[in-house]
């Protein structure tokens, strides 16, 4: 690689989070010279908010497994309105989400969760708040997905017979 | 190459799960000729064009990017040390990817722009270890899952100064990839 040192070792040890929000384009470098920006408002949303995992983006969207009070679920954050819309239907409080992923106008959402022992996969349809659960076939145990960002087609990563290995799987 | 479109096995009929039928649904192409390797961390791009993923060989774990269906592998610049290599993302048309590699004791994202073959590389905050990443469909925003203090956190960064936008075709801003 041709790129320039990172400056980051040499950086002062910061102890906020928000600080380090706020300054992490200094401490960032690139090939291309320039340095990303951080989005505070939403960023401070979220740390206010808990903690997140897996995160997944569309256009204008952020889907999140948001980690509140012992719980799991999933959030779709509309990055415009800076706020989650409702996802009636979806969450499940018996139910433990693994990973999630959205397509890019934030109308499906694909999920990975554990239901009474099982992995399952399910599609979500916001505009219809339908919930359709998706056979992986026997055998195989779902761990992490991926929405085509036009919403067509899942890549799923599936432990069968001891080996990792990704389906794709086109959507109607 | 091996046939690419090997089928799983019949759809799932059990149930309320949905029935996708028997071509509906393949596995993704291999790695190479005969291998039977691990394969994880499935990205796509938004034109369904390319798969990224992660393949382990040797006890390394490397981004591999193809075609698809084919799985014609294609080739990354600057993506093919920094090992192990984790959490791809593919823009809309696959002209970025963005991944997380490792540099000394570090691990942080990158993002190899396959039409001008420049290298953007995001270390994480003083005190942070990125876990996950996702790269919006038009690679303007890039969210990064963070630990820190014990917390996973997500952070949104904006990239628009640094990438063109990589959109639907119709709505494509930036050139075209061969």
């Amino acid at each position: 690689m041709h790129c320039h040192e990172s400056s980051v070792m040499r950086a002062p040890r910061l102890t906020s989070g928000l600080l380090l929000s706020a300054l992490l384009p200094a401490l960032i470098s690139g090939c291309m010279g320039a340095m990303p920006v951080p989005l505070n408002g939403l960023n401070r949303q979220l740390e206010q908010a808990g903690g997140h995992r897996s995160p997944a983006m569309g256009e204008r969207w952020l889907a999140v497994i948001e980690q509140r009070g012992g719980r799991e679920q999933v959030q779709l954050i509309d990055l415009q309105q800076q706020q989650p819309v409702p996802l009636p239907g979806l969450n499940r409080a018996d139910a433990l989400p693994i990973s999630v992923s959205v397509d890019a106008r934030g109308e499906r959402l694909a999920l990975v969760r554990q239901l009474e022992g099982r992995s399952e996969v399910v599609v979500y349809r916001r505009s219809l708040q339908s919930l359709q659960p998706i056979a992986m076939g026997p055998g195989a145990i779902a761990t992490a997905i991926g929405l085509r960002a036009d919403g067509r087609q899942l890549a799923v990563q599936v432990s069968r017979d001891g080996l990792w290995q990704i389906d794709l799987v086109a959507l109607p | 190459m091996l046939s690419t479109a090997a089928t799983v096995g019949l759809a799932g009929c059990n149930g309320d799960s949905m029935d996708l039928g028997l071509f509906n649904r393949r596995q993704a192409p291999p790695a190479a000729l005969g291998s039977a390797q691990q394969r994880r961390d499935p990205a796509l791009s938004g034109d369904g064009r390319l798969l990224a993923s992660i393949v382990e060989a040797s006890g390394r774990s490397r981004v591999l990017l193809q075609e698809q269906p084919g799985g014609r592998v294609l080739p990354l610049r600057h993506l093919r040390g920094h090992l192990p290599h984790r959490s791809p993302a593919l823009s809309w048309n696959g002209r970025y990817l963005a991944v997380l590699l490792q540099q000394g004791h570090q691990t942080m994202a990158a993002i190899e722009d396959r039409l001008t073959g420049r290298l953007l590389r995001l270390p994480p905050p003083p005190g942070a270890r990125v876990e996950q990443l996702s790269l919006a469909p038009d690679g303007q925003t890039l969210a990064l899952q963070l630990v820190q203090g014990g917390q996973q956190r997500v952070q949104l960064f904006d990239l628009s100064t640094l990438l063109e936008p990589d959109r639907a075709a119709g709505l494509r801003s930036s050139n075209a990839l061969p």
